[in-house]
C-alpha cells in the first residue's frame, strides 16, 4: 500500500476494525478481540499478560511504517500500539483534526507536523491560506502534558503559540521550525526563556520577523541543556555579548548555527569558547568594518578551527569574503557535511578547498563554482551522498555555469550518490543518462532546467530520453523532479518504471491529458504529485480517480481544469477534500465568465472531511 | 509543448513595442480611451471584433493548440500585463493574468527557489560594509511581489509579544486606536496580573491624544519617531514603517510640545 502515515493507517483501521462508535452488543456476531468500550472485565488474565508483553515489545518499534502494520493485527495490538506510540508523524496537517490525534494516541512525546504543500515556498499559494499551528497546541497543550519534541514544517506559527507552547509544556526539550512563518522574535523569546529543559532550538529556512526583541537574552541564566540552536534564518542582529554568555554556559552545545550578523571575529570568540562543536554555522564569515584595514592583530582563525576537533559540519558563509575561505583547511578532512549555497566562490577560490574534503557526504553550493569546481569534487569526494547545486543568479536567460559536464563528472566521480538537486540553464540527455547508469544508488533526482520548455541543448531533442533513462536505471528512485522539454513520452516511462517513486514534481512540461494518465495509470507509489503549468486538463484529472484516496495530496496549478471535473471528483470520493483557489487572495469575487476555469487545485485525503479555517478565497468543492 | 496560460492573446501588432518599450510605457500615460481599447488584451486580430475579454478567456480553454504561436505572442504579452497594471500601485505587482506565460520575462516562482536565495547576485558585489549588507536583507523580502494589505508590526511597552496590523482595514485613526485597544487590552492585563486574569482589562483609551496612560507612536519610512495622528490619514499610511505603543510618560516634552518634524512639515 501507498506511505503508511498515522492518517492512512487509521482511516483503514477506522474501514476494517469499525473502533468508532463502540459496537453494539446486539447484532455482532462474537469476535476474537476485545472492545474497548467493553464494561465487563476482561475475560481472562492472558489477554492481559499479553498486552503487557506486547507493550514492552513495541517500545522498542521505532518506525513508523512497523508501527502502522503492528497496528492493523487486531484490535487489542492496535489499542497497545496506540499507548505506546510516542513519536507522531503527520505528513498533512488537514488530514486529521488534533481532536483525532489525541484520541488515538495518549501517550505522545513528539510531534512532527507538516502543513502546506511544497509549492507555496515559491510564492504559487496566496498567504493565510491555513496550516496554523493554532488549534494543534490547543489541543496538545491538554492532551500530552509530558510533550518534549516539536518540529513543524511549512506551518503558520504564531508568537502566540509559541507562548502557549512554552507554558504548557515543562519537560519541554526541542522546538525544530523549517519552512514556517507567522511569528517573531518575541515568540523565540518566550520559548528561550520559558522552556528550562530546551536542549533544542533550530530555526530552519523560517521567516522570522524582527520584533527588535533581543532572544538571546532571555535564556535563563546558569547553565542551560542546550545541545543545539540554530537561528541563521533569523534576518536581525542579535546581542553578541549575550550570545556569547550564553555559548560560554551551555557546555552541551554540539550545534550552532549563527545568522549573518556575527562576523567573522564573533565567530573566533564562539568557537574559542566552543571547541566542542560538532557543527558550526558560520555567519557572514567576513570582517566587521571596524577591523577592516586597521592594522591590528587579526584572529588566528585557522587555529581556532583546528582546536574544533569534532567539527564534521560546516555552513553559513553569508557574506564570504574569499581571503578568508582557506581557514577552514584544518577541518576539511572531518567534514562529512559542507554548506557554502550562500557564498559565490568561483573554481580558483573552491579547488584548493575541496581538495582535502574526503569525507564530505553532503554538499551544497552555488553553481558559481562552475563545472569545473564538480569535478574537483567528483575527484576528491568518493563518499559523497547527496549533492545540491543552486544557482547564484536565478534567472531564466543567466549564463549558466554549470551544465551537463558538471553533472557527468560527478556521476562518473561520486558512485555512491543517492540524492541530487541541480539547477541549470542548459542539460544533454547524454549526461543524464550517464547519471543513471553510474549512480545506482540514487533515490532522489531533481535536475532543474532553469530556461522552460529548453531541449537538449546538443541535439535539439526533448528531454524524454534523460530522465526515461533515469527511471529505468535507478531502481531505488523514491523521488523525481522533471524539467526541460518534456513530451507525453516523457510521463509513459515515467508511469511504466518508477515504480517506487512516492514524490513527482512536473513544471512546464507534457503536450496533452495522456502524459497526466501515465503517472495516474503507472507509479503504484506515488503519494504526493505536484504540477504546475502544464497542459494536463479534466480527463487526465479523471483518470485519477481511483488513486487520489491513496495518495498524500494533489497539486495542479495553472493546468487545463476546470471545476465540473474537480467537483466530480469531490462528489466521488468523500474523503478526498478538494480545494479550489487563485494565486491572488483577493479574488473573491470571482469573474463571471471566468469561473469555470480552476488555477489551482490542492486536494488531499482527509478523515475529517473539509477544514473549518479556509479563507474565503478558498472553495472546497 | 508549452503548458498554457489561462489568458492569451494574439495581437501581433504588439510585437512592434517591445522594442521601444519606454516610448510606450510614456505614451500610455498619455492615452485616451480609444487607444487603450486598441491595445486590450484580446484573443481577436487586432481591428478584429470588439469581443468581451473574458469570453475570450473562456475559449481560450478550448483552443489551446497553437503553441508555436505563443512563444511569440507570451513576450509581448507581459509587457502588456505589467503596463496595464493599475496605475496606482507604487510598487511592483503583476496582474495575475501575467503569470501564465512561457516567455521571456518572470514568471511567478520560477525558477523553483525560494526568496532568501534569490538575491545573492546583489548582495554579494556589496561586501564592504555590514551597513549595506543589511539593507539588501530587507530588499530580498520586497523582491517578491506580494499582494498582501499593509502590515506593520506593532509592539507596546512592557509586552513582550508584537502584533501585526494591516493598515489597509482601517479607514482613520479612530479605527486604528480601536484595534491597537483590542489586541492589546488583554496582553496588558495578562502582563500586570500575575495571578492570572480576572477579565480583559481596563481599555485602552487616550492614545491619540496624549491624555491616555499610554500613547501611539510611530516610525517612519526616514528613521524619525513621531506621534501618531497628526497628518492625514493616507499620508500617514504611505509613510508610517512600524508603530509602538510607549507610556505617556515618556514622551519627551520636546514631542510633545510639537516641536517636531510634524510641526515643520504643517508650516
Amino acid at each position: 500500500m501507498a506511505e503508511e502515515d498515522l492518517s492512512e493507517m487509521a482511516k483503514d483501521v477506522e474501514l476494517h476494525l469499525k473502533l468508532d462508535p463502540p459496537l453494539s452488543a446486539n447484532n455482532k456476531p462474537s469476535r476474537s478481540f476485545k472492545t474497548s468500550s467493553s464494561s465487563s472485565p476482561p475475560p481472562c488474565d492472558t489477554s492481559h499478560v499479553l498486552e503487557n508483553v506486547l507493550e514492552n515489545v513495541l517500545k522498542f518499534l521505532e518506525s513508523r511504517r512497523d508501527r502502522n502494520a503492528v497496528s492493523l493485527v487486531c484490535r487489542s495490538w492496535y489499542r497497545v500500539e496506540a499507548q505506546t506510540r510516542s513519536e507522531v508523524f503527520i505528513g498533512n496537517c488537514y488530514s486529521l483534526s488534533p481532536a483525532r490525534l489525541a484520541r488515538r494516541f495518549t501517550r505522545v512525546r513528539s510531534l512532527f507536523l507538516k502543513g502546506k504543500p511544497r509549492f507555496a515556498d515559491f510564492n504559487l499559494m496566496p498567504p493565510d491560506w491555513g496550516a496554523r499551528f493554532a488549534p494543534w497546541v490547543a489541543v496538545t497543550a491538554k492532551a500530552y502534558p509530558w510533550l518534549e519534541k516539536v518540529t513543524l514544517k511549512r506551518m503558520f506559527v504564531t508568537d502566540d503559540d509559541l507562548a502557549l507552547l512554552a507554558a504548557s509544556f515543562p519537560g519541554f526539550k526541542e522546538l525544530v521550525l523549517l519552512c514556517c512563518e507567522g511569528f517573531g522574535t518575541s515568540g523565540v523569546a518566550v520559548v528561550a526563556n520559558k522552556c528550562r529543559q530546551l536542549k533544542v532550538l533550530d530555526l530552519i529556512e523560517s521567516e522570522v520577523t524582527d520584533d527588535e526583541v533581543d532572544w538571546i537574552s532571555c535564556f535563563p541564566e546558569g547553565e542551560t541543556h542546550l545541545e543545539s540552536l540554530s537561528f541563521d534564518c533569523v534576518e536581525s542582529p542579535i546581542n553578541f555579548k549575550a550570545l556569547e554568555r550564553l555559548v560560554v554556559r551551555s557546555p552541551f552545545l554540539k550545534k550552532l548555527r549563527t545568522n549573518r550578523f556575527v562576523s567573522l571575529e564573533e565567530l573566533h570568540r564562539l568557537m574559542v569558547r566552543a571547541p566542542q562543536l560538532t557543527s558550526l554555522g558560520t555567519g557572514s564569515f567576513s570582517s566587521s568594518t571596524e577591523n577592516a584595514g586597521q592594522g591590528e592583530q587579526e584572529p588566528d582563525y585557522a587555529s581556532a578551527f583546528r582546536a574544533c576537533r569534532s567539527l564534521v559540519c560546516l555552513s553559513g558563509f553569508r557574506e564570504l569574503a574569499a581571503e578568508y575561505l582557506p581557514a577552514i583547511s584544518p577541518v576539511c578532512a572531518n567534514l562529512t557535511s559542507i554548506n557554502f549555497s550562500y557564498a559565490n566562490i568561483s573554481p580558483d577560490v573552491f579547488r584548493p578547498i575541496i581538495r582535502n574534503c574526503h569525507n564530505v557526504r553532503v554538499f551544497w553550493a552555488l553553481d558559481s563554482i562552475c563545472d569545473e569546481g564538480l569535478q574537483a569534487v567528483a575527484a576528491t569526494c568518493k563518499e559523497l551522498r547527496e549533492l545540491r547545486i543552486f544557482p547564484f543568479d536565478p534567472s531564466e536567460d543567466s549564463e549558466g555555469p554549470v551544465s551537463g559536464l558538471g553533472l557527468q563528472a560527478i556521476s562518473e566521480g561520486c558512485r555512491k550518490l543517492e540524492s541530487i538537486l541541480y539547477f541549470c540553464q542548459r542539460m544533454t540527455n547524454v549526461a543524464v543518462t550517464a547519471m543513471s547508469e553510474n549512480c545506482p544508488q540514487l533515490t532522489v533526482f531533481r535536475l532543474c532546467i532553469m530556461g522552460r520548455h529548453r531541449p537538449d541543448h546538443v541535439t535539439g531533442k526533448p528531454m524524454d530520453d534523460g530522465f526515461g533513462a533515469i527511471v529505468k536505471n535507478c531502481k531505488k528512485l523514491t523521488r523525481l523532479a522533471v524539467s526541460g522539454l518534456l513530451t507525453d513520452k516523457a510521463f509513459s516511462l515515467i508511469g511504466e518504471y518508477g515504480k517506487l517513486i512516492r514524490t513527482l514534481s512536473v513544471a512546464f512540461a507534457g503536450d496533452s491529458d495522456m502524459g497526466l494518465r501515465y503517472i495516474l495509470e503507472g507509479c503504484p507509489k506515488l503519494e504526493k504529485l505536484e504540477i504546475r503549468d502544464s497542459p494536463f486538463g479534466d480527463a487526465g484529472l479523471r483518470s485519477g480517480m481511483h488513486r487520489y484516496n491513496d495518495m498524500r495530496f494533489v497539486w495542479m496549478s495553472s493546468c487545463r481544469l476546470s471545476r465540473g471535473s474537480c467537483s466530480d471528483i469531490a462528489r466521488a470520493l468523500p474523503s478526498v477534500v478538494v480545494e479550489v483557489f487563485g494565486s491572488d487572495d483577493d479574488d473573491v469575487d470571482v469573474d463571471e465568465d471566468n469561473a469555470d476555469y480552476v488555477e489551482i487545485l490542492y486536494m488531499y485525503r482527509s478523515l475529517d472531511g473539509p477544514r473549518k479555517d479556509a479563507p474565503k478565497f478558498v472553495t472546497i468543492l | 509543448m508549452e503548458g498554457c496560460p489561462r489568458n492569451r492573446e494574439t495581437c501581433p501588432k504588439l510585437l512592434d513595442l517591445i522594442h521601444q518599450e519606454r516610448k510606450w510605457y510614456h505614451d500610455e500615460e498619455k492615452n485616451n480611451a480609444d487607444q487603450e481599447k486598441k491595445l486590450e488584451l484580446r484573443l481577436a486580430p487586432p481591428g478584429g471584433d470588439e469581443e468581451d475579454g473574458s469570453a475570450m478567456k473562456k475559449k481560450n480553454i478550448d483552443t489551446r493548440n497553437n503553441i508555436k504561436k505563443e512563444a511569440e505572442e507570451k513576450s509581448i504579452f507581459n509587457l502588456s500585463g505589467n503596463h496595464f497594471s493599475s496605475s496606482n500601485k507604487t510598487t511592483y505587482a503583476p496582474p495575475h493574468i501575467s503569470h501564465k506565460r512561457t516567455a521571456p520575462g518572470p514568471v511567478v516562482g520560477w525558477p523553483p527557489v525560494r526568496s532568501f536565495r534569490k538575491n545573492l547576485a546583489s548582495s554579494s558585489s556589496s561586501k564592504l560594509g555590514n551597513d549595506q549588507i543589511n539593507k539588501s536583507g530587507d530588499e530580498e523580502k520586497q523582491v517578491q511581489p506580494k499582494r498582501e494589505g499593509m502590515f506593520v508590526k506593532i509592539n507596546m511597552d512592557s509586552v513582550p509579544i508584537g502584533r501585526k496590523v494591516d493598515l489597509n482595514a482601517y479607514s482613520g485613526y479612530e479605527q486604528l486606536s480601536f484595534a491597537v485597544d483590542k489586541l492589546f487590552r488583554g496582553l496588558l492585563a495578562a502582563q500586570r496580573d500575575a495571578s492570572g486574569g480576572e477579565g480583559e482589562g481596563k481599555p485602552i483609551i487616550g492614545l491619540l491624544d496624549g491624555k491616555g496612560e499610554f500613547t501611539l507612536t510611530y516610525e517612519d519610512n526616514e528613521g524619525d519617531k513621531m506621534l501618531v495622528g497628526d497628518v492625514p490619514w493616507q499620508m500617514f499610511v504611505s509613510s508610517v514603517k512600524r508603530l509602538r505603543v510607549i507610556k505617556s510618560s515618556e514622551i519627551s516634552s520636546a514631542l510633545r510640545f510639537g516641536c517636531s518634524k510634524q510641526d515643520k512639515m504643517k508650516n
